[in-house]
């Protein structure tokens, strides 16, 4: 990768890349926020008014989900959602890194939604009650295996978000890269700047070809993975955590039902 | 014809190995194991790519239909396909994971 592509146009001395730019977006995300709510009207005008847009998103998709107590968990959901979209789009921007094509960054984001959802199921429910769950409602003799079971699938969930995330933005990254550099502009343009008369015919064709169809097809591509990735991250959230604060009630109705 | 097949095959598979005998490897590395990884990584994404478009495929086409049916329920029926699709297509990522562990780490080689 590091081969292919130029590196980002600013870096720390010591400090990873992938670090830099979360910082970067940390305080690009904070001095917006701060701007936006600086003199907050009744009726928005400008950045308020886009960010008003934005938040309501997240609180009707909260509301599809979790129900109106759910909007509770605006602040993880939202900063995660903004957090990675912003560093999926910051990949695609020449000279800067995504920083969610690193593992590091993913897995941060993950180990959080994991320990939160954990977190506020043991809080709704008490952690006894919350364990018992793990079970399932199977018969007695079946519960130790359904709970080794449960924990692994537990366990898988944070693994999963992690690597989705990853490979989707890089495996979009390695694609862009591969395409546009090593085939457009390495191999088919130098091909045409090598003298050779086949050379300028196919090499410069081609080239554009690539050029053409890396900007008005895979950029646009890359663009709507970003957004998907980002609403998946936070919809995979919102299901475990309405997976963790619910499944009293589910579980009581299902006995309900039984007896 | 079977026998020819299975000279190709044979001939596919020794490739690398030849490859591999001109360059130099390090000392105590089993020499053949980069260019079968590169081998693995390409077949594994090959066959995961296309299993995951036939279910990707599956679940897309009865979304469809479900949207044609009850166009009222078209927007919780695309949220829940996207959920599906996401879930169906991270087994296709973990193979890139693998696939990219295998080109760029190859921790046993």
């Amino acid at each position: 990768m590091n081969v292919i592509e130029h590196p980002p146009i600013f870096r720390l001395p010591d400090v990873p890349d992938h670090v830099t730019y979360t910082w970067l977006i940390m305080i690009g995300l904070t001095v917006v926020a701060f701007l936006a709510t600086r003199r907050v009207a009744l009726v928005p005008t400008g950045l308020q008014n886009f960010f008003e847009v934005v938040i309501e998103q997240f609180f009707q998709i909260i509301d599809d989900v979790l129900g109106p107590e759910g909007r509770r968990f605006l602040p993880l959901i939202a900063t995660l959602g903004i957090f990675i979209l912003v560093g999926n789009l910051l990949g695609l921007v020449p000279g800067m890194n995504g920083p969610t094509t690193n593992l590091n960054t993913t897995a941060a984001c993950a180990v959080v939604v994991f320990l939160s959802y954990h977190w506020i199921g043991v809080r709704k429910q008490g952690a006894l009650t919350y364990l018992k769950h793990f079970t399932g409602p199977v018969p007695l003799a079946l519960k130790p295996l359904m709970f080794v079971i449960e924990i692994i699938s537990h366990l898988a969930r944070p693994l999963s978000l992690t690597l989705r995330l990853f490979g989707n933005m890089v495996g979009g990254h390695i694609l862009l890269a591969i395409i546009f550099f090593l085939m457009g502009l390495d191999g088919l343009l130098g091909w045409a700047l090598s003298g050779s008369a086949i050379g300028v015919v196919v090499g410069g064709i081609g080239g554009v070809v690539m050029m053409v169809f890396t900007i008005g097809f895979l950029y646009p591509l890359k663009i709507l993975v970003s957004l998907l990735q980002a609403f998946i991250f936070v919809m995979l959230t919102m299901l475990y955590i309405s997976g963790a604060v619910e499944e009293s009630e589910h579980h009581a109705e299902h006995h309900a039902d039984h007896h | 014809m079977r026998r020819s097949l299975m000279l190709a095959a044979m001939a596919v598979l020794a490739f690398p190995g030849l490859a591999a005998a001109q360059a130099p490897a390090p000392a105590g590395a089993a020499e053949w194991i980069g260019p079968f990884a590169i081998l693995a990584a390409g077949f594994a994404l090959a066959f995961a790519a296309g299993l995951c478009a036939l279910g990707q495929g599956r679940a897309v086409a009865s979304a469809v239909d479900a949207m044609a049916r009850q166009p009222g329920a078209a927007a919780r029926i695309q949220t829940a396909m996207i959920i599906g699709l996401a879930l169906i297509e991270s087994l296709a990522i973990y193979v890139l994971v693998v696939a990219m562990i295998l080109l760029f780490v190859q921790p046993i080689g």
